[in-house]
């Protein structure tokens, strides 16, 4: 394991879903790859497959039509895969707090989590931060 | 030819938002598409009916987190359109400005999802480069990146800072350059020409049948702009409505890149009229008789609508929320049929920045399960060579015309 | 009130009941029957768009205001219907405008009102969630709520 975490803390990839978020917290998360931010600097990189992620960022409240599928992915991923709330969608619910249609509020409920990230939306510097921290915390 | 269903999503790489279409091809052909909706049902109707007034603007705000400026500024005109509340002239500018500035970030976002589509990453990244200075005028102005929390009844819930005028001036003559150069790739790029020209072509008719609005509308002729028929704040500001005839995907780009320009144009005169006004930013509305109301406003994609019936209390009794995709999308019916898959994904793209995809790795095969392998390649060469043909008798475009003057 | 509005309000004034007129916005009831006719003239002869439906519950029922936006003068028609708390139905306009579609499909999930004539009635917002059944409305106050899991 801690040869494992040596390595990921060089490079880590992640997946991004979104389970109805307000997408805002999506966009900004796309925002960190493109030149305003670029976090490929620090070598994190966005990829297309939840098999090569090491880090799931999940947005928003998961309805429960998506939960079934977040619970899929979360199965399909290649384990240890670290999963981090973005926004407080995922901590708390946000304005959507008394929405009948949200299964996932805190996001606990459906997968299990390493971290929140909260703000609505949270910038993009704080994004960077939280998963630099996370990744603070393995030994 | 056999028919080949190909499901897309609802977690496909590139969807940034969870949608599921379910796309029916013969051989490349595109024959039917079906959508599933629902992913991202959260009930604002029904939780809106639990909120004040205010808060209720806060939550609009955070129905869609791109068009965060225009589902507020429509409620409050229907909150305000059940009392006829007048705004102040200050107000009204600050409200112009905010919704001007999150067209222009829209629209490029836009411009960069589609070059993306396309397989045209440059545009991308260019594109999202010049948003993010607009993100930055829009954290000065009101705190935030993005939900600006600038809506009241009756007015805006701060004031703009005239100290920021000629910090913001630089940022929109940066943008009308850009937007200049991105408008000459438009117009000389082979690659986007022949990826987007005649590709997915929404006709005047179905446009009008499938009560489409916004840009998609504008885009194939339609000639509707909500802040031109609605009026009220718009009043105080000249400015052009766009509207182009052929309704194919490179005319709704074409119409994006022409509107930032004129939102750039309504944004100089706002910064213009500041300094001049001064007084009040909001008119206090203690209470919001019984009653209904309608408001409206054109967001960057089209028409939002809301409609509030009031019973005196504190909260809506109901609150209908109408997005401008609510209409638009059903047009793929229209459009996305008849032609190749991979077309097919920017013209579903073109409608609405949310759904992104690029599928392309299919394997076509025919009754037998053999490959059709010979096909795919003159179908290729066929396609090859009417675009260079296509590249090759270029006629005039409309984007000609900011050039000649 | 343009001409064209006023043409409409006298062709069919024996049809509409308890007009309440705004500057910009015109609300007025309908008969179920009527519908059609009323859509097929506002959206044919005078060339309004239907920006969407709204369906409300209210103490004696549940009601749907159509509204019809003529985009030459700004001017909102909104004629609306009344029909029952129980087997609401109410006559589809989707055959006349390709338009209402989703828009009644929307209503017939939240409110479950049935639309006659409507080529393909089906949920559209909470199609195939597992939380809420095939008569589960969420809008309506007596909702036939489905068991938590
Ligand atoms: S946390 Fe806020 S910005 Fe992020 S998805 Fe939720 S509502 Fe949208």
């Amino acid at each position: 394991m801690a040869f494992y975490n040596k390595i990921i803390k060089k490079s880590i990839w992640v997946f991004h879903v979104s389970a109805s978020p307000c997408n805002n917290c999506d966009i900004e998360i796309l925002d960190l790859i493109t030149p305003g931010y670029d976090i490929e600097r620090f070598g994190i990189k966005l990829v297309g497959s939840v098999r090569h992620a090491d880090v799931l960022l999940v947005t928003g409240i998961v309805s429960y039509k998506v939960a079934p599928r977040i619970k899929q992915l979360y199965e399909q991923a290649a384990k240890p895969i670290f999963v981090i709330g973005i926004g407080t969608c995922t901590a708390g619910g946000a304005t959507f707090k008394t929405s009948y249609n949200k299964a996932g509020v805190p996001l606990e409920k459906v997968i299990p989590v390493n971290a929140y990230v909260t703000g609505c939306p949270p910038k993009p510097e704080a994004m960077i931060d939280g998963v630099l921290k996370l990744l603070g915390t393995l030994k | 030819m056999s028919k080949c269903r190909i499901p897309l999503g609802p977690f496909h790489p590139l969807l940034e938002e969870a949608e599921f279409f379910d796309i029916k091809v013969e051989g490349e052909k595109v024959v039917d598409i079906e959508m599933e909706t629902g992913w991202m049902h959260r009930g604002h109707e029904k939780i809106s009916e639990t909120r004040s007034y205010t808060q209720s603007i806060f939550l609009v705000e955070r129905i869609c987190g791109i068009c965060s400026t225009s589902h507020p500024f429509a409620a409050t005109h229907a909150m305000e359109d059940i009392d006829n509340v007048e705004i102040p002239e200050r107000a009204q500018y600050i409200r112009i400005f905010i919704g001007e500035m999150e067209r222009i970030h829209s629209h490029l976002l836009w411009l960069g999802l589609a070059g993306h589509f396309i397989g045209y990453d440059t545009l991308w990244m260019w594109t999202w480069k010049y948003r993010e200075p607009v993100l930055q005028i829009f954290e000065k102005v009101s705190g935030n990146r993005n939900h600006y929390a600038m809506f009241r009844v009756g007015g805006v819930s701060r004031d703009f800072d005239n100290a920021l005028i000629p910090e913001i001036h630089p940022v929109l003559d940066m943008l009308e350059k850009k937007m200049l150069m991105i408008a000459g790739a438009a117009k000389d790029d082979p690659v986007l020409r022949s990826r987007l020209k005649g590709v997915g072509v929404l006709t005047k008719e179905d446009a009008i049948n499938y009560c489409a609005n916004g840009p998609t509308a504008r885009a194939s002729g339609v000639d509707i702009d909500v802040r031109r028929d609605d009026g009220l704040e718009y009043n105080l500001i000249n400015f052009d409505v766009i509207v182009l005839p052929n309704g194919d995907v490179y005319d709704k780009l074409v119409l994006r890149v022409l509107e930032i320009i004129e939102s750039v144009k309504i944004a100089r005169q706002c910064l213009d009229a500041f300094p001049k006004i001064g007084g009040d930013y909001l008119n206090k509305v203690k209470h919001i008789s019984p009653g209904e109301g309608i408001g409206r406003y054109e967001a960057p994609r089209g028409e939002v609508f809301h409609y509030i019936r009031s019973d005196g209390s504190n909260r809506p009794l109901r609150h209908k929320i109408r997005a401008p995709s609510f209409s638009n999308i059903p047009t793929y019916k229209a459009s996305c049929l008849g032609i190749p898959l991979a077309d097919a994904l920017i013209t579903l793209a073109a409608v609405d920045p949310c759904y992104c995809c690029t599928e392309r790795s299919i394997r076509v095969v025919d009754k037998n399960n053999k490959k059709l392998e010979h096909n795919l390649l003159t179908m290729s060469r066929e396609k090859t060579a009417n675009i260079k043909k296509a590249v090759a008798g270029s006629e005039k475009t409309p984007i000609d015309r900011i050039f000649e003057d | 009130m343009s001409d064209k509005g006023t043409e409409f309000f006298e062709k069919f004034q024996d049809k509409i009941t308890k007009v309440i007129k705004k500057p910009k916005r015109i609300y007025f009831n309908v008969k179920n029957e009527d519908i059609w006719e009323i859509s097929d003239y506002l959206s044919n002869t005078m060339g309004c768009r239907l920006s969407v439906c709204t369906a409300t519950e209210v103490y004696d029922g549940l009601e749907v205001l159509y509204h019809f936006s003529d985009d030459t003068t700004g001017i909102y028609y909104s004629p609306r219907v009344k029909t029952g708390l129980k087997n609401p139905e109410i006559n589809s306009i989707t055959p006349l405008i390709e338009g209402a579609n989703w828009i009644e499909r929307e209503m017939y999930d939240l409110f479950g009102i049935k639309f006659k004539g409507h080529p393909d009635l089906k949920k559209l917002l909470t199609i195939n969630n597992p939380h809420f059944s095939e008569d589960d409305h969420p809008m309506r106050f007596n909702r036939n709520r489905t068991k938590e899991k």
